[in-house]
């Protein structure tokens, strides 16, 4: 592996990628790293929550389960069960704009993985019993009560984006979905969503490891290049929504044990240098110890126990950012807002200093670093970012791409897409002291 | 159609972990370093033996309130000029008070110039933290307020209950690490600092480095913490807390949609020679994606998201716990099939089960252990047991040697079926009646209490 760095806040990643697309549209690319005997495979498949249609979310998620069902040459659980007898590490994952299907493990076990993933493309329909699909059901309904239903804010993520995005838009509704269409939900269903989303001209499939390009390649169209081209569906344009009206909002009172506030704002779409931008100001404002709202919430105000803002990139037009505190005991909702509110107002007269954002530029740098430096996590970003941006090279250019944006542009983009105006607020009361 | 013949696997070559240069300052502090390929993001953990049952009783939690305050200022740097000094190196640093050890870390770019900057600064926190009295105030209420998140939150009092009905009330184990309300409100400014003074001394300390450096990183190491000095306490006496009697708690979240279940023993630690024996039990029973838990409850049943039955050692002993939500109308049932799914004396342990226990823990060892963080972590949580990283490869040869009757007799003597602490965060009123038909003597206690 090269990597040479330019200056103290420039380096540039020089990572090779190689990249083929076979007949049938599958998109390949491979890493070689030989640091350790081991191989990264990585499947991202360009659909998520954002393609589920009215009365079917979760879908997209209840489909990755779904994938560990079987397929023509593959018993029920057994792509898990293979992977970790070869020592291998395995899952998979869905959000708004992807869902990744991955393995890390022994060279030696690569072909098995290949094999594996191309049995489950090619072949998934053949295995699918209803009886397996309700299983997966019921157990995708489990890590809702699990992970959002019987958890104090919870439900935040998915007040947050029913706030930042008009019904029916494809960000508005969460990755897991609502009961009632999980319920609703057939293996009729399941099967459709396959046929129509899991094609090889959706997928981009990434291997960062111990393995020669044209060695990886040989074997990618050996395991996946007889699976037939099927035309990609297409996806309805999803123009950048204008920012928040009015200030609406919500309160929840709620078993939590503290109060808190979210105020959310819509964002440029990701792979733009304007989103790269507000994402700077977002880091100033709330990334850290060092932050704005950090500061004036947590350290000097006293107000809160734990206060930041974040942006969250979306592919499809719009994404959308927030700033949250939870309050310390006595401290009430509508006293953290407007201490968070004030910080951002006085950011948006002074803008950010050169040194704050040469700040957020460079932990930036290390967290990207931090990324880049297991197989895994750097596979899953060159598939996002072919996937998403057409361009996994821009991983090695990220952190020069970043370093190019000036505090100046830093404000502008704030100035646009950060004024309190445009703000949604969710806030959560306690219940025992709210009634 | 695509290859139907499904491909063989080579079964990787013998692991070795990575050889740290070892040294030791003049001040007794242990150095070990790691030069790590293509590791550009340097880690750095610092181990201090510094078990809780040094902390007063009625302050517990100042060892958690003296970690988080250590980055709130310095003398060179006071208050917040430190974090901003920092953070201007592209660093993070972080730390926790376990039972048996505090751990503090620094991550930062591989460079030299933002390492020994960085190092610099982490060994300043360590060295001659501030510790103002608005500092340590705001940590502790902090602290409060996430000891009453954690009280609502059901897994994580789930997790705290067991713990506390688990271990015989006598032992610091059985408490919270972080203090409780009750303890940490009493906690100042003053007791932090003789704290820090009394208890971080290098000669009990170890920092542990790895990273891809193209300079020697130990002029850095020396600069920084060659001058740190402290008393010449001796090496702390750890406790060695025994179980109590096996029981039975339910504590009540009305209307709750899901039970969190913990089900669990005292076990051993990594020194016991059944070490690899019960890690191999453990896989089979409540590790691999089809143990015999997950694959009834989770894909057979659809009862639960995942049920899992883990080991965490500590320095003497160690918690094995199965552990799962299950929705609240299903949760009585899926416990009492807990007792049977475990129960190895009628169904002993195959070779197959073994096999791919043995293969998956192999397998995962390199993984772990090729970044600099993940080699950090190994190194840090094995020398907060004073154990040194060579255990990784004694280890792996240990479950070569694990058989289908050594896993079964582990599992017999140390997981007995019906000899576990039940603990159930949940609705009461739907969870009681049926595990009191199952024989369970249940205790509810008030989730508010």
């Amino acid at each position: 592996m090269r990597c040479g760095f330019l200056g103290r806040m420039t380096p540039s990643l020089d990572y090779p990628l190689y990249a083929r697309t076979l007949a049938n549209g599958l998109r390949v690319q491979v890493n070689p790293d030989h640091a350790a005997p081991i191989v990264a495979v990585n499947l991202w498949y360009d659909v998520g929550s954002r393609d589920e249609e009215p009365g079917h979310t979760g879908f997209a998620h209840l489909f990755e389960h779904v994938m560990f069902q079987g397929s023509a040459h593959v018993a029920s659980g057994e792509h898990l069960t293979l992977m970790q007898n070869a020592g291998g590490s395995v899952n998979a994952t869905t959000w708004f704009d992807r869902t990744n299907y991955f393995e890390t493990i022994p060279v030696g076990a690569l072909d098995l993985a290949l094999w594996l993933e191309a049995d489950r493309l090619s072949s998934l329909a053949d295995a699918l019993t209803t009886e397996n699909f309700e299983n997966q059901r019921d157990v995708v309904k489990e890590e809702k009560r699990q992970r959002y239903d019987n958890q104090p804010y919870g439900d935040a993520i998915e007040r947050i984006i029913a706030l930042a995005f008009p019904q029916g838009h494809p960000y508005a509704h969460t990755t897991i979905g609502s009961m009632a269409d999980l319920d609703a939900s057939t293996v009729e269903d399941a099967l459709a969503f396959f046929k129509r989303h899991y094609v090889p001209g959706v997928a981009v499939l990434t291997l960062v490891g111990d393995i020669e390009p044209d060695e990886a390649f040989a074997k990618a169209e050996r395991y996946f290049g007889t699976i037939p081209a099927v035309a990609r569906p297409l996806r309805p344009e999803a123009p950048p929504l204008p920012p928040i009206a009015g200030v609406p909002r919500e309160v929840v009172t709620a078993k939590v044990p503290q109060d808190a506030v979210y105020a959310i704002w819509r964002l440029p779409a990701r792979g733009t240098r304007e989103f790269d931008s507000v994402d700077l100001a977002l880091t100033v404002l709330g990334g850290g110890q060092t932050s704005r709202i950090y500061r004036a919430l947590v350290r000097d105000g006293g107000l809160a126990e734990t206060a930041g803002a974040a942006a969250m990139p979306l592919i499809g037009g719009t994404s959308f950012g927030y700033a949250f505190a939870r309050a310390l005991n006595g401290v009430d909702a509508a006293r953290l807002e407007a201490a968070f509110v004030a910080a951002i107002e006085l950011f948006l007269v002074d803008g950010p200093t050169e040194q704050e954002v040469a700040r957020a530029k460079v932990q930036y740098e290390r967290e990207w670093l931090g990324e880049l430096a297991s197989f895994d996590s750097r596979a899953d970003l060159f598939g996002a970012f072919q996937t998403l941006l057409g361009d996994a090279t821009l991983v090695n250019t990220r952190i020069a791409d970043f370093a190019e944006i000036t505090p100046s542009e830093v404000l502008a983009a704030a100035q646009k897409y950060l004024q309190p105006d445009q703000r949604a607020v969710l806030t959560y009361l306690k219940e025992a002291d709210h009634g | 159609m695509a290859e139907t013949d499904r491909p063989a696997v080579e079964r990787p070559g013998p692991f070795h972990t990575p050889a740290p240069v070892e040294s030791r300052l003049d001040n007794g502090l242990r150095v070990l370093t790691f030069q790590r390929p293509g590791q550009h993001v340097a880690s750095v953990g610092l181990v201090l033996d510094l078990p809780l049952i040094l902390e007063p009783r009625d302050r517990e939690g100042v060892a958690t309130l003296c970690v988080r305050t250590l980055d709130e200022g310095t003398r060179t740097h006071p208050s917040a000029t430190f974090a901003e000094v920092l953070e201007d190196q592209g660093a993070v640093m972080s730390g926790s008070a376990g039972y048996g050890a505090t751990t503090l870390g620094l991550s930062v770019a591989a460079r030299e110039e933002p390492f020994a900057a960085a190092l610099a600064l982490f060994a300043e926190a360590v060295l001659e933290p501030e510790f103002g009295e608005d500092e340590v105030a705001r940590q502790r209420e902090i602290r409060i307020a996430q000891y009453e998140q954690q009280q609502v939150q059901p897994a994580q009092r789930a997790t705290a209950a067991l713990r506390e009905t688990l271990i015989d009330k006598r032992y610091r184990a059985s408490r919270p690490a972080g203090g409780t309300t009750a303890t940490v409100s009493s906690v100042t400014a003053v007791d932090v600092r003789a704290f820090h003074a009394d208890h971080y001394v290098p000669h009990l300390a170890t920092l542990v480095v790895a990273g891809d450096f193209s300079f020697d990183p130990l002029p850095a190491i020396r600069a920084a913490f060659g001058c740190w000095s402290g008393p010449h306490v001796a090496r702390p006496a750890h406790e060695s807390p025994d179980g109590g009697a096996p029981s039975v708690l339910v504590i009540d979240r009305p209307g709750a949609v899901q039970a969190d279940v913990r089900y669990g023993w005292r076990t051993i630690d990594r020194t016991d020679h059944r070490w690899a024996s019960l890690q191999v039990a453990c896989y089979a029973l409540g590790g691999a994606f089809l143990s015999r838990l997950n694959a009834v409850l989770r894909e057979e049943k659809g009862y639960t998201y995942g049920v899992h039955l883990t080991t965490g050692p500590g320095r003497h002993g160690a918690l094995s716990v199965v552990q799962g939500s299950f929705r609240s109308e299903v949760a009585a049932d899926a416990i009492g099939m807990i007792q049977p799914l475990i129960d190895v004396s009628s169904r002993p342990f195959t070779s197959g089960e073994v096999d791919s226990a043995v293969t998956f823990i192999t397998g995962v060892t390199p993984l772990r252990l090729a970044t600099a963080d993940g080699l950090v972590d190994q190194v840090a949580t094995l020398a907060a047991v004073d154990l040194p990283l060579s255990f990784v490869d004694d280890y792996l040869a240990a479950l070569a040697d694990v058989t289908p009757a050594s896993a079964t007799e582990a599992a017999v003597a140390l997981l007995p079926p019906k000899g576990g602490t039940l603990v159930v965060v949940g609705d009461a009123a739907t969870l009681v009646p049926t595990l009191t038909e199952q024989g369970w003597a249940v205790t509810v206690q008030d989730a508010e209490d």
